[in-house]
């Protein structure tokens, strides 16, 4: 391969979970009014590709699937240094799970005619990290997932990538193309630069994506395309505790004895 | 859309995750909780364990004793270690020939990894991170997962696609103990995979101690309080005899290893004690402690939620905290203490 | 999966209106003005420049506007009614009942005043309000006006050529920037303006600290300030304390002001005289609210946040060289402040300033000829001062801020203020400590109880007071010291 690598990666706005209040009174959680932010993985997921970047030369290009109002993502994602952004919002999209997701990514990979698709290891509001792993599997493309590390081989057409596994790490080398998850925390991501930022939120305008412009067929995606299915929400209990607040720690030692637990 | 005629499709599997002779310990969890699952089941359905790998006779026998019925192996070099391409395709083949009707798959690095994988290409309905299974009237699985923090369990369920699956935390459910003599089919499969059409090769592995956290019956966490020293709550835990633990905070931060992490995308546990040091008691942490018998709380913020969720608080410096309860406990050890 | 002439045509469609982004975006000289702060002042002065098409960048180190602003509390709004309108303005309630304590270690006297005129529009021009919610309403009203505003971006220095601040630095990569103008708008702590020489670094005495609380409680929390306070729905009460239940021993004092559902309660008082007297704020903060003339308004509150800072304290003697060429001071930054207890102002002042700041440069730019604004203008002296030949602006073209402000309400403020604090750090002992022991002690006596006739009561507390204040001659001398506060 001679061309410069075509770098692709999917990002999400979420809700800010520390924004995210619990009434005092009722328990319930208030998500509504919470800011809307970058997914904090998605972070970690731009500055791998960035590296690429810098490393290899590769063009790097951000899209996210959802409504117009995730747009302050996709200027985020431009003002770090990607090279382009693009909105893949439809109202076909409406009501998938990870299934029909994930297949709409991988048509916006291949939009795109990307050699490597990169995102975050999982959405702060949902937390399945199924997503990066089915578009590979849509695609069938190879896939790295909980990457730690990146190191681009252009010359072998090669992504090698140190990943997290348990109790240790191991190093994957993976034929282009590949879709790669982003450990979260794993790297330290770049703050934007201030002329990218102020031209992201004064003048950049998103590529826009529909179902058509990616040839989805509607029936593919959406909710009757999404094989789960929400079937009910129950409370959970709340577990009953002392709530005790001991001065000393001589009284602390002194209730775990009296609990038995030393 | 391609639905599938949901009465062709029986059994329950169950993913046993491997690594070089070793077996993910949530694998027996699972094994475990699908024979509970079985009841509800048709007489004539069998409780499966999957394993795939390299030299699996030991595996697979341990996955009779464990409660399996029967155990489908597929056992090449090419599947070790894991990969997800290689396992995917192995795994694919299977499910188009046998057809089951549950797949539970443990919720570790590799195994929602490999769910992931191989969901898509039979269009299943996969649950992620689940906490509760259980069976409706109509014989379709219920997943249940926390969900909004752990505020509320959200049930999924998959009525018109299979296999029906799910990865389950581990640390949840208690494994069964091994029963040599219970007996079961051993199978082995045709390995449909050649390494020349696989597309990723490991270079390199290393893996340490892998730590059981969900087993310890004492638990010391920390959180992002310590600051990166874990020198205090190592001591505090020696003390204790207990097992070192992490909030997400303390592992993101790099200072403890993800095989630590308690809450959601880590394990639960259930120890007897479970001592939180510096952890602020973010709802995704509560959820894989909650279960402990007795809670302590360590914080310097008297606000921290963690002392509404503990039976005995302090507030003040962790790092003071721990080195004199450390002293504390090693006095009352004494027995001139207990004697007076 | 994708057929790729069918995307051919979509996109010949779609693309050709599209500007891919720019390999290196570059705004140097595109901006007539950068304002280093987006609160109260900055943010007036960009409203006031955008309202005249003036190109303004407002770089803002927090999160969003107000996120890094501690003070709840009183906001007079005489300026901005005038500027941007009251509509939609995130006020709490109006300020309906004033009032004015002495606090002891365990007693009060104080005096409510509850004026019926403020009951009715414009309530005065005094809201209590939350700022972090009010100066983010108020950069809103900038970027309506026309203003771009930036956040998580801190101005870390100045550039400087020839003389001329010519533009900033910043913490960011490529962080560099020029304009023409630079208004310095960066609160009390400005290490900016410090740091590039343009105002000498506080002393210690003129520095107090402010500590805050936000409180809620528990049901109905709104109800509950209000059968407390005895408000209405809409109106509000601002509390004001000194003495030695208030802020201690120090040089300060504490407020209470209610506001929609919650209630700010904190105080203030000298650094120096929290060091001198090693005084924990958040400690003193406490025990003002467990003051038993104070802690039944907080019976069963809970805290819903904490937060300090420090305030310059300076009055018209602080005030630093407001213009320099190509940048100027407002707000907090110029020292336009009164805060330290006995006088609570300062908010109407960081507004009125850059109000005043805003239409000099304004006048500044009109002054100069349009054809000469672009590269190649030169400063009144003729020489060309920018490297890149962008236009400057010299002080001398911005006079009419600091000549404006000399005849606001502003400066006259502090110099009445000047005068007041040198009274009141004279007298600081008999005005913290002793009167208002002494008026506890005459008031406890005057309605004393007990079967001796009024009359004897009100003599011996009399006597009390006098005594403290060292006779009538005293008092009298003490009135004349302080004929000031009354006109």
């Amino acid at each position: 391969m001679t061309d410069n690598w075509t770098v692709v990666v999917g990002i999400k706005q979420v809700p800010d979970e520390d924004d995210v209040t619990i009434d005092p009174d009722t328990g319930t959680l208030n998500r509504a009014e919470a800011a809307a932010i970058l997914n904090p993985p998605d972070r970690n997921a731009l500055e791998a590709a960035l590296q690429l970047k810098d490393e290899v030369g590769a063009e790097v290009i951000a899209f996210t699937m959802g409504p117009p109002t995730a747009t302050p993502v996709l200027e985020l994602a431009v003002a770090l240094g990607c090279d382009d952004a693009a909105l893949i919002s439809d109202m076909a999209f409406a009501g998938s799970d990870t299934w029909p997701t994930s297949l709409t990514l991988a048509y916006a990979a291949e939009y795109f005619d990307a050699d490597v698709g990169i995102f975050g290891e999982e959405t702060t509001d949902s937390s399945t990290g199924q997503v990066p792993p089915g578009i590979a599997a849509h695609l069938d493309w190879a896939q790295l997932t909980y990457v730690a590390d990146l190191d681009p081989r252009p010359e072998d057409n090669q992504l090698l990538a140190t990943r997290d596994v348990e109790g240790g790490h191991e190093v994957v080398a993976a034929d282009l193309p590949v879709i790669v998850a982003v450990g979260y925390g794993d790297n330290d991501p770049r703050p934007a630069g201030l002329h990218r930022k102020l031209y992201a939120e004064t003048e950049f305008e998103p590529m826009e994506l529909d179902a058509e412009a990616l040839g989805i067929d509607p029936d593919e995606v959406g909710l009757d395309a999404s094989p789960t299915q929400v079937g009910g929400m129950d409370t959970a209990d709340p577990v009953e505790r002392e709530q005790e607040v001991v001065d000393s720690v001589e009284d602390l030692a002194a209730a775990m004895a009296e609990e038995g637990a030393v | 859309m391609p639905e599938v005629d949901v009465d062709e499709y029986s059994d329950i599997w169950v993913f046993i995750e491997e690594h070089a002779g070793e077996v993910a310990p949530v694998s027996w969890e699972l094994l475990a909780e699908a024979k509970k699952l079985m009841d509800e089941k048709p007489d004539d359905e069998e409780l499966v364990a999957l394993a795939i790998g390299s030299d699996l006779e030991d595996v697979a026998e341990e996955a009779i004793a464990r409660g399996a019925d029967r155990v489908l192996v597929a056992d090449d070099p090419i599947f070790e270690p894991y990969r997800a391409d290689p396992y995917g395709k192995q795994f694919r083949e299977l499910v188009a020939e046998r057809k089951p009707d549950i797949a539970l798959i443990g919720g570790t690095t590799t195994g929602r990894d490999f769910a992931g994988r191989v969901a898509v290409p039979t269009h299943a309905g996969l649950t992620a991170d689940c906490t509760q299974l259980g069976i409706d009237d109509e014989g379709h699985l219920e997943a249940g997962r926390p969900a909004f923090g752990g505020n509320v369990v959200a049930t999924i369920k998959c009525e018109n696609h299979r296999p029906q699956m799910a990865t389950i935390r581990p640390g949840v459910f208690e494994p069964l103990d091994r029963d040599d003599t219970r007996d079961g089919e051993i199978e082995y499969v045709d390995v449909v995979v050649t390494e020349e059409e696989t597309v990723t090769e490991v270079l390199e592995r290393e893996v340490g101690e892998t730590a059981d956290i969900t087993d310890a019956d004492r638990v010391v966490a920390a959180g992002g309080g310590i600051e990166g020293d874990t020198g205090p709550i190592e001591r505090l835990a020696e003390a204790l005899d207990a097992e070192v633990a992490a909030s997400r905070k303390a592992v993101d931060e790099g200072w403890m290893p993800h095989a630590r992490q308690v809450g959601q995308t880590g394990k639960t546990v259930r120890p007897e004690l479970y001592v939180a040091v510096g952890i602020s008691g973010a709802v995704q942490h509560l959820e894989g402690m909650n279960d402990s018998d007795v809670v302590i709380a360590i914080n310097n913020d008297p606000n921290a939620p963690i002392f509404d969720h503990a039976d005995y608080g302090i507030v003040g410096d962790l790092f003071e905290v721990c080195d004199e309860l450390v002293a504390a406990l090693e006095e009352a050890d004494d027995p001139q203490e207990v004697l007076a | 999966m994708t057929d790729s002439t069918d995307n051919g045509t979509e996109s010949a469609d779609d693309q050709p209106t599209r500007t891919p982004p720019p390999a290196q975006p570059n705004y140097d000289n595109t901006f007539d003005a950068i304002v280093v702060g987006a609160g109260l002042a900055g943010s007036a002065a960009a409203i006031t420049m955008a309202n005249e098409d003036l190109d303004v960048l407002m770089i803002e180190r927090g999160a969003y506007p107000g996120a890094k602003n501690v003070f709840g509390g009183v906001m007079y709004t005489p300026t901005i009614r005038d500027l941007v309108g009251m509509d939609g303005a995130p006020i709490e309630r109006y300020v309906g009942q004033r009032r004015y304590a002495m606090l002891t270690e365990e007693d009060e006297i104080g005096a409510t005043v509850n004026i019926g005129d403020w009951h009715e529009e414009p309530h005065n021009d005094s809201f209590t309000v939350l700022r972090g919610d009010f100066d983010e309403w108020l950069a809103d009203q900038a970027v309506e006006a026309g203003a771009t505003l930036i956040t998580e971006t801190t101005v870390t220095d100045l550039i400087r050529e020839n003389g001329y601040i010519v533009g900033v630095e910043t913490d960011r990569p490529e962080g560099a920037l020029r304009a023409p103008i630079v208004v310095l708008a960066e609160g009390g702590n400005s290490l900016v303006s410090e740091g590039a020489g343009l105002k000498p670094a506080p002393d210690r005495k003129d520095v107090a600290v402010a500590v805050k609380e936000v409180i809620e409680f528990p049901g109905d929390s709104a109800q509950v300030i209000e059968d407390r306070f005895r408000l209405g729905d809409e109106d509000g009460a601002a509390y004001h304390y000194f003495g030695e239940g208030a802020a201690g021993k120090s040089f300060g004092g504490a407020f209470i002001y209610t506001n929609d559902d919650t209630v700010s309660v904190g105080l203030a008082y000298r650094i120096e005289d929290s060091i001198t007297q090693g005084i924990n704020p958040e400690k003193r903060l406490n025990e003002f609210k467990s003051h038993p003339a104070v802690a039944p308004l907080f019976k069963d509150a809970r805290t819903v946040e904490y937060t300090a800072k420090t305030i310059p304290e300076g009055g018209a003697e602080a005030m630093p060289k407001l213009v320099h060429n190509g940048a100027l001071l407002v707000g907090d930054t110029a020292g336009l402040v009164l805060n330290n207890g006995v006088h609570l102002e300062g908010t109407n002042m960081a507004v009125e300033s850059g109000y005043h700041a805003g239409k000099a440069v304004v006048e500044a730019f009109n002054s100069i000829p349009a054809t000469e604004r672009t590269a190649g203008a030169t400063a009144a002296g003729g020489q060309t001062a920018r490297a890149d030949g962008g236009m400057v602006i010299p002080s001398s073209h911005l006079q009419s801020y600091p000549d404006r402000l000399e005849e606001s309400f502003v400066v006259k403020n502090l110099e009445h203020y000047e005068w007041l604090i040198h009274r009141v750090t004279e007298d600081k002992e008999l005005l913290f400590e002793e009167l208002p022991a002494a008026l506890a002690d005459a008031a406890a006596e005057y309605f004393a109880i007990d079967r001796e006739p009024k009359q004897v009561h009100g003599a011996r507390a009399k006597e009390r007071v006098l005594g403290t204040l060292g006779g009538l001659r005293g008092l009298v001398k003490l009135g004349w010291r302080y004929r000031k506060i009354v006109r």
